[in-house]
């Protein structure tokens, strides 16, 4: 069955879309165990006599002691905000792996979005400003037909085997 | 030795700065003769380096503990190879090191013009000299190698344990040098065409090769990196984020962004301004990167003793900056060139938005990684910006660029055909959305790891399916070699599919376990059936290695170590790495009780990380073949080479 | 002109990126600062190594000098001989020096102490909730507890017994009783 290949890949192209679409809706599924809850919030804690490792990766026997602290009060029911505010109580702000969200260390999450919409503003500006640039051009003196469409096969196949 | 070493250091001092000084005159004036000094002054000068060098590995294998430099980092334990590795093992051994391979590089571009001469050739010659006073000023100042102690000690303290612990220390930092010290030549040539005043853009296919040189290097040397992360610190990762590992990785993007972009100058005569800014910017970077590896500035598991080198580095920093990009400034006028861009999807299109990934993502971890710098300026509060932050910051972003991997080289340049483009993409489409389809009925839950995957598979067959078409359709392997630059390209992202899918897998699919065994006793992990066997114990020259054997039924054993030096409180772990092409078994032992009755293990199933190392090698042989100069042949039936743009010719 | 303009931007661009980074020399990145000093020191009540057991917020109205230390850590050998003289002197005069031993076995411990004839009260931090309560990075660490039950001070690596007496004279002198 021959199928036209911008159907083909319309389709293979909503396919894409709906499946992540689908996979973004349901979210990670079921509640997850309480070993992986304590590697969820350890994760998230700076082992703090380790230079950059999680209190999940470190094999360190502060980080191996501050995960069974998590345990237990995962078991003696404190939420994992709770514990994560009794680490930083202690440790301050750097025991988290990432910045509070609060004041000017906050300001760390609005960097990347702002980053990537100043970049597409810029590209979008510049491509802009090169469109119209063609515009201006002026149109190339009219070859005859058999000649134009001569030129047009040849650079059809200079572009197929061009290097680089 | 110290004497010898000192005073050549000395010696190389003066020369570089005769060699900047002959060489500028030479540029100014126009006289031959003094350019041809000046390359004399340049093979003089890396005669006197590796005299240096010599030097200071002689002490090394000497055991001359005079020598502070020798005795805080060797030993007469110290197995000779590690001894010779103990070059580079800290602050001011390396710098020796790097002031040889920035020497190399220099007497390289002197001898590689020695018959053609381009006009910035001069300049740049001075500006590689100036760079090199720099580094030998700070090996003759703040950090000394050949600084000798008062009483010698009858024996040293060894190198670091870390860095006597595998032999992956002999390869990862000289590559890591080689590929930074590279970009000095890209700067210097920039410059030089900046100062030359040199309207053209003939520098810019000059320094393409040279850029390739250093980024080979450079692919290598971070490939490498990670692969020591991985077998040799024992956390079951490769990439931490470490603020050096970070500060790295940016000149490595911005000169993938310039080796993008060049191809707009040569082919359009665009992007001359750009180009000539991200040349400045990846020599600026890597410099910064300098800075803060060897100005503890930051903590990070790569610091370096306290050296008083900081202010040093900041003010060669800040002189670069001024310095390049005043230059561009200054000569802004002549960097303009008209841009044309005849339609959005288009190969123009796809380079910019290629560049504008890149940079952004340059921009997310330069920042991310001296925030916590900022804040404490600021505030003095102190925080920390973690792996977790640049993960979900940048998937994005590299997943876009994966896109681009996988439609741009699909592309022509100036304006596409619908219809064509659309028949080229119809196979790599069709079976990355079949790749999406399958990985979410198969369970995988992560939307970005299934776009992950989808979008490798998207850069893998397209790029492989042009190369399938060149090696059909247009005459085989010689297509290949006549449009190597091409055919590499598409190599390179190969690799680079191949190193995400390695990243996708083992960052969403790995399961990991901790637990302690007695001696015969086994636990089931991953579906292997994992038994403790019992503690080796080998006593080594300059260390003690306590091998913690387990059995893998079926499939021989794992030998994770722990490893005691003296001159370290806690003991060295080594994991132990059972490496497949689907997935690895990794075990490292945590910590033994009872005199090794009793274990605590941890075991990892570490899915495509071998994709990874091979992906990373593909990457590399891609760039050598694109670097690889092609064969002069003077036949007079061979067709003369095809040009596309007036624009853009030059030497390379 | 333009070109001037063009030229004034990038020096003080250049020299502001130089401002900021320049504050990072000279500070040491390994040291962080504890978030406890000038809070409420977290109660605790462990177990004596040979002795009763130790509540903290039963020695309010007293100086508490709580020092964390294991008996493989050689850093607290060395200090041992600060923290037996700041005892001896002030043990009459409403301070305690209460060691707090952690990461560490029950007979390692013992050893040391007879060896180094401790004659503070010890206890011991078997699961070492106290010792992740007080941030702790490491040992040595000493925290200066004041009569109100606050942290005033915070210690990492080797004790100077002068300048800890000096602060604890400061305190018993301002201190309301």
């Amino acid at each position: 069955m021959r199928v036209r290949p911008g159907l083909l890949v319309l389709l293979a192209l909503a396919a894409v879309l709906a499946t992540l679409g689908i996979v973004a809706v349901r979210g990670q599924g079921a509640p997850v165990s309480r070993a992986q809850q304590v590697q969820q919030i350890a994760a998230g804690l700076h082992c703090p006599i380790c230079k950059d490792l999680s209190v999940a990766d470190s094999p360190a026997p502060l980080a191996q002691q501050m995960r069974a602290q998590i345990e237990q009060e995962l078991a003696a029911g404190r939420s994992p905000a709770d514990i994560r505010a009794g680490f930083v109580a202690a440790y301050g702000d750097s025991v988290l792996m990432t910045p509070p969200r609060h004041g000017l260390a906050g300001t760390a999450y609005a960097l990347p979005l702002g980053i990537v919409a100043g970049g597409v503003l810029v590209v979008i500006v510049l491509m802009r400003r090169w469109r119209t640039g063609a515009a201006d051009e002026e149109p190339a003196e009219r070859l005859p037909a058999a000649q134009r469409l001569a030129v047009r096969r040849a650079v059809e196949r200079l572009r197929e085997e061009e290097p680089g | 030795m110290a004497g010898l070493g000192a005073y050549a250091l000395l010696f190389a001092l003066v020369l570089a700065a005769a060699g900047a000084v002959v060489a500028a005159v030479g540029a100014r004036s126009q006289r031959p003769e003094l350019v041809a000094a000046a390359r004399r002054i340049a093979f003089g000068l890396l005669a006197t380096v590796v005299v240096v060098n010599g030097a200071m590995l002689i002490a090394l294998l000497g055991n001359d503990f005079s020598l502070s430099y020798v005795a805080g980092n060797s030993s007469r334990e110290t197995p000779v190879f590690f001894k010779v590795l103990s070059l580079w093992a800290a602050d001011d051994g390396s710098l020796l090191f790097w002031n040889l391979i920035l020497a190399g590089y220099l007497t390289a571009v002197a001898l590689r013009f020695r018959t053609e001469r381009p006009p910035t050739f001069p300049y740049a010659l001075s500006v590689l000299f100036a760079v090199q006073v720099f580094y030998l000023v700070l090996v003759n100042g703040p950090a000394r190698p050949f600084a000798t102690l008062a009483a010698a000690p009858a024996d040293g303290r060894g190198p670091a344990p870390l860095l006597q612990n595998h032999p992956l220390m002999a390869v990862h930092p000289p590559f890591l040098y080689l590929g930074f010290i590279g970009f000095t030549v890209p700067f210097a040539f920039g410059v030089a065409a900046l100062l030359a005043g040199t309207g053209s853009d003939a520098w810019v296919s000059l320094i393409r090769r040279w850029t390739l040189v250093g980024w080979c290097f450079l692919t290598v040397g971070l490939v490498l990196g990670a692969l020591w992360s991985y077998s040799v610190l024992g956390w079951g990762g490769y990439w931490a984020w470490d603020p050096v590992e970070n500060v790295a990785l940016l000149p490595w993007l911005v000169s993938t962004a310039f080796l993008h972009s060049i191809m707009l100058q040569e082919r359009r005569g665009m992007a001359r301004l750009w180009n000539i800014s991200l040349v400045i910017g990846a020599f600026a970077l890597m410099t910064f990167g300098t800075f803060l590896t060897r100005g503890s500035v930051l903590s990070s598991v790569h610091a370096f003793a306290q050296s008083a080198v900081g202010p040093a580095y900041l003010v060669f920093l800040g002189l670069v900056l001024l310095g390049g990009f005043g230059l561009v400034a200054w000569r802004l006028p002549t960097l303009r060139t008209p841009a044309r861009l005849e339609s959005m999807v288009s190969r123009e299109a796809a380079l910019v938005g290629n560049n504008m990934l890149l940079l952004a993502a340059t921009a997310i971890i330069l920042l991310g990684t001296a925030f916590p710098l900022v804040v404490e300026a600021a505030t003095g509060e102190q925080i920390t910006v973690g792996g977790p932050y640049f993960q979900s910051a940048l998937a994005p972003v590299f997943l876009l660029v994966l896109l681009l991997a996988g439609t741009a080289p699909l592309l022509p340049w100036r304006t596409v055909n619908r219809a064509r483009a659309v028949r080229r993409l119809r196979v790599p489409v069709v079976a990355a959305a079949l790749v999406v389809v399958g990985t979410a009925v198969a369970g995988l839950a992560d939307v970005e790891a299934i776009a992950g995957f989808g979008l490798a598979t998207l850069v893998l067959v397209a790029n492989g399916q042009e190369i399938v078409t060149g090696l059909s359709q247009h005459g085989g392997m010689r297509a290949l070699l006549r449009g190597r630059r091409r055919y590499a390209g598409f190599t390179v992202h190969i690799g680079l599919a191949l190193l995400a899918i390695g990243i996708t897998a083992s960052t969403n699919l790995a399961q990991q376990t901790q637990v302690t065994l007695k001696t015969g006793q086994s636990t089931v992990f991953a579906g292997h059936t994992l038994r403790y066997e019992g503690l080796e114990t080998d006593q080594q020259a300059q260390r003690i290695v306590l091998t913690a054997r387990v059995s893998v039924a079926g499939d021989g054993a794992l030998t994770p170590r722990m490893n005691l030096y003296p001159a370290a409180a806690d003991p060295i772990g080594s994991p132990s790495i059972h490496r497949g092409l689907v997935h690895d078994l990794y075990a490292s032992v945590i910590s033994l009780q009872d005199d090794g009755d009793s274990a605590t293990f941890r075991f990892y199933r570490n899915p495509g990380v071998t994709w990874l190392w091979i992906g990373g090698a593909l990457m590399a042989l891609g760039g050598i073949a694109a670097a690889w100069p092609p064969r002069r042949r003077r036949r007079p039936d061979e067709r003369p080479q095809r040009r596309a743009a007036p624009v853009g010719a030059g030497v390379g | 002109m333009r070109r001037w303009v063009l030229l004034g931007i990038v020096v003080a661009v250049v020299t502001a990126i130089v401002a900021v980074l320049s504050t990072g020399l000279g500070r040491d990145p390994s040291v962080t600062s504890s978030p406890l000093v000038g809070k409420a020191a977290p109660d605790f009540t462990l177990a004596g190594l040979d002795g009763p057991a130790v509540t903290l917020s039963a020695l309010r109205g007293q100086v508490v000098v709580v020092n964390f230390w294991a008996s493989w850590c050689t850093e607290c050998h060395e200090e041992q001989a600060a923290l037996d003289t700041t005892w001896q002197r002030y043990r009459d005069s409403g301070v305690v020096v209460l060691g707090i031993d952690f990461q560490d076995t029950t007979a390692g411990a013992r050893d040391y102490v007879h060896q180094k004839g401790l004659s503070y009260p010890v206890v011991q931090d078997s699961d070492s909730r106290t010792a992740l309560a007080y941030g702790i990075r490491g040992i040595p660490e000493t925290f200066l507890i004041d009569r109100t039950g606050q942290i005033v001070d915070r210690t990492i690596g080797l004790l100077n017994a002068d300048a800890l007496a000096g602060r604890i004279d400061g305190m018993l002198k301002a201190g309301a009783p």
